[in-house]
């Protein structure tokens, strides 16, 4: 035991030490905050509203568009049927304002109109204009002049907006009085609630998904990252001819499980620092641009659950690292390894496409299979868990196998490695590398 | 320890890879405070025989016994090993290195850095305690991996062809110290295929050829049994005498003499008075011993 914290130590501090590792710790988090900020900070920038000019002929349709435009609640808005609370009418920051006025209509024709209004918009002293005619409101034909055609946002704005005055004008045509109109246009809210859920304390399933998925991600980029550095280290003593040295004071066995380990709580270390940075980002930086409903939206999730999350991630993490040690020990030099561990991470890909027929049926026997198999239960276990919470037996008995799987896979790479290195230079090919492990 | 005790003993032990017969029931005694040189062409089945001593492999068949006990990892601990395949992790400082090898033999605590700075100064590397090994000359890190294998002052020290490749001040330098850990009561297993080097430091050898033990003992007794049918010889003429197949069955020409072995029946005497009486001027005339070299070509070359 001794020997294998010694081992961890080395891999540990020698990896964290690396100038590299420093670099990328640091340099990612900012790329980050680059790659969120700059958009944010872009699209808060404030633009001059559009002036825009109105020649009402209808004569019913100014005040109206004037208060659809100062609402600004573009008709495609949909609800968050999850933020829970419904929302209030704070106005959506959209990406274009308005400043109206009105053109009188009745005593000058509407070429006169027009020409007036084009030497404005030549002028600069207006951005467009916008004409609605008589029977505007039956035929529901307008027209936007303006030296911009290729602002489709603004135009989609005015033409949402229009179309909601004309929309509430038909109605008070109709005789439709104001609180019936309101009410006809109270969105709904649709809430997904687990069966037997008691109250609002229970598990949200959706949350949960972007959790899974949360969690998945950083299991894909953590394998990613991290699997060809365990390659690297398992080949290390291979390349640096230290293997035989050591060998005459560890087992084999305990100087993979030690590399893994090491090289692991290297990944763990650089995760951890990416998580606070971004934590803290998230809290400070984010809460600042957006308004304060976002972080008030934290997903409700059972503390039980996040316990699950951090063992499947790092029996995820583990399963597919071993893999990569396993190809290590096979191999003489990292580019071989790189080759044969490209299937690898397919496995993994496809294990992600599981999602959708597990999270449908739970607690299909194809579901139960999916999260015993140790390369997939990682992800069908984790979306198991937050739609259909199943028996505690079944979520201990998949981490049992999973993480024997690992010491298996472990085992079988120190064999292997042991029998290629008492053999110098040679890459095993499968069938030897099962002769080799078969071999004491 | 006392003399006499046997360190490493080996008990009709065999090991193959596959077809290949690596070692062919080996039985040796190597003993306490003594440096035992196990020898033998490339190939014979050192390296084997050391990596079975060493726990990395496990013999087929037969006994091996490390201070009269089975092989265990405790025991590996006193064991320091420098393989012929060697190297140093590259980026890590040489202290930091010292420290890991010695940790990873149990040892630890205070006497560690003491001992890292104690050995750096022996081999005349302490302004480079603090350096990356990739910074180093090959034949320092050589000297940096000999530390590697001494510093948890192991009992059994385990030598494979630790001179190979450094200069002939480093070479003094590095038997100087094999001689001192003897004298300190290690016992030394040295593997090479360097026949003068092995002379000079070895007290008792195993030849191996061939998967097999071809002759194992002192090397006084190894050399006296050999007779001294050699003659160094430096002379003027006389080339036809020295080139007499009756005479000298095998004639190795230096760069001012020669050494002839005699050929079976022949005598010094003979060669002396051959070389005379054909007019050849003679500087030097002297029989020697056998050199470990011609002794271990001449059992190789034996019809087994």
């Amino acid at each position: 035991m001794k020997k294998f914290l010694t081992v961890v130590k080395r891999e540990y501090i020698q990896r964290v030490r690396a100038k590299m590792f420093i670099v990328t710790t640091l340099f990612l988090p900012v790329v980050m905050s680059l790659f969120l900020l700059v958009p944010a900070i872009i699209v808060s920038i404030e633009t001059p509203p559009m002036r825009v000019a109105v020649v009402d002929q209808s004569g019913r349709m100014y005040s109206q568009l004037r208060q659809a435009v100062s609402s600004d609640l573009p008709e495609t808005a949909t609800q968050n049927v999850n933020s829970g609370a419904p929302r209030t009418t704070t106005p959506r920051r959209s990406f274009a304002k308005f400043n109206l006025e009105e053109v009188d209509a009745t005593n000058q024709s509407l070429d006169q109109i027009r020409a007036n209004l084009d030497q404005r918009l030549r002028a600069r002293e207006l951005d467009g204009y916008v004409i609605l005619p008589p029977d505007f409101l039956g035929q529901g034909k307008a027209e936007f002049i303006n030296r911009n055609p290729g602002d489709v946002f603004s135009l989609q704005a005015l033409q949402s907006a229009i179309n909601r005055a004309a929309r509430e004008q038909r109605l008070i045509d109709a005789k439709v009085d104001t609180k019936t109109r309101q009410d006809l246009f109270k969105p709904i809210e649709l809430e997904s609630v687990k069966v037997g859920a008691v109250g609002a304390q229970q598990p949200n399933s959706n949350a949960g998904f972007a959790v899974v998925f949360g969690v998945g991600f950083v299991m894909y980029l953590a394998i990613l990252m991290y699997g060809q550095i365990v390659l690297g280290a398992i080949i290390e003593e291979k390349e640096t001819r230290i293997a035989e040295i050591l060998f005459s004071s560890v087992k084999p066995f305990t100087l993979m499980m030690g590399k893994l380990v090491g090289v692991s709580l290297v990944a763990l270390t650089q995760l951890a620092i990416w998580g606070t940075a971004f934590g803290v980002f998230a809290v400070y930086g984010v809460g600042l641009l957006a308004s304060p409903q976002i972080t008030s939206s934290i997903p409700s999730i059972p503390f039980l659950h996040f316990i699950y999350f951090g063992l499947f991630f790092l029996l995820g993490y583990f399963i597919y690292a071993t893999i990569y040690a396993l190809v290590g020990s096979m191999v003489t030099t990292a580019q071989e390894g790189g080759q044969l561990a490209m299937p690898i991470i397919l496995i993994l890909v496809v294990s992600f496409y599981l999602f959708w027929p597990v999270s449908r049926s739970p607690d299909s026997p194809f579901s139960f299979w999916v999260s015993m198999i140790p390369f997939t239960a990682p992800v069908a276990m984790l979306v198991r868990i937050v739609t259909q919470t199943p028996p505690f037996w079944q979520i201990a008995l998949s981490l049992l196998i999973g993480f024997s799987t690992v010491f298996v896979i472990m085992w079988l790479a120190a064999r292997i490695y042991r029998v290629g290195m008492l053999m110098y230079g040679k890459r095993a090919s499968i069938p030897e590398a099962i002769r080799w492990a078969r071999q004491a | 320890m006392a003399a006499n005790e046997t360190t490493v003993k080996l008990d009709g032990v065999s090991k193959s890879f596959g077809e290949f017969m690596a070692v062919r029931d080996l039985s040796i005694d190597v003993r306490a405070g003594r440096v035992f040189g196990l020898l033998g062409p490339n190939g014979a089945g050192k390296t084997t025989t050391i990596r079975m001593i060493v726990n990395i492999t496990a013999p087929d068949s037969g006994t091996i016994l490390l201070f009269g006990r089975h092989i265990d990892s405790n025991l590996q601990d006193r064991i320091g090993y420098l393989p012929e395949e060697r190297g140093l992790y590259k980026k890590m400082r040489v202290a930091d290195q010292l420290r890991f090898f010695a940790e990873i033999k149990n040892m630890r605590g205070k006497g560690v850095e003491s001992k890292i700075d104690e050995w750096l100064a022996r081999v005349k590397l302490s302004e480079w305690k603090n350096k990356r090994s990739m910074e180093l000359s090959k034949g320092m890190q050589q000297k940096i991996q000999f530390i590697t294998t001494v510093i948890h002052d192991p009992d059994l020290l385990i030598l494979d062809e630790p001179f190979s490749g450094l200069d002939p001040v480093n070479v003094e330098l590095l038997k100087e110290i094999v001689l001192d850990l003897k004298r300190a009561g290690k016992t030394i297993i040295f593997s090479t295929h360097q026949m003068e080097v092995a002379e000079k430091i070895c007290d008792d050898i195993c030849l191996l050829n061939r998967s097999r033990k071809v002759f194992e003992g002192s090397l006084r007794e190894i050399k006296s049994s050999f007779g001294r049918n050699s003659v160094a010889v430096r002379c003027e003429g006389g080339n036809g005498v020295l080139d007499d197949p009756t005479l000298v069955s095998k004639l190795v020409r230096h760069a001012d003499e020669a050494q002839a072995l005699l050929a079976s029946g022949a005598d010094a005497q003979t060669l002396l008075k051959r070389l005379i009486d054909s007019g050849a001027v003679i500087s030097k005339f002297e029989m020697v011993e056998p050199s470990l070299n011609d002794i271990f070509i001449t059992k190789v070359t034996e019809p087994a």
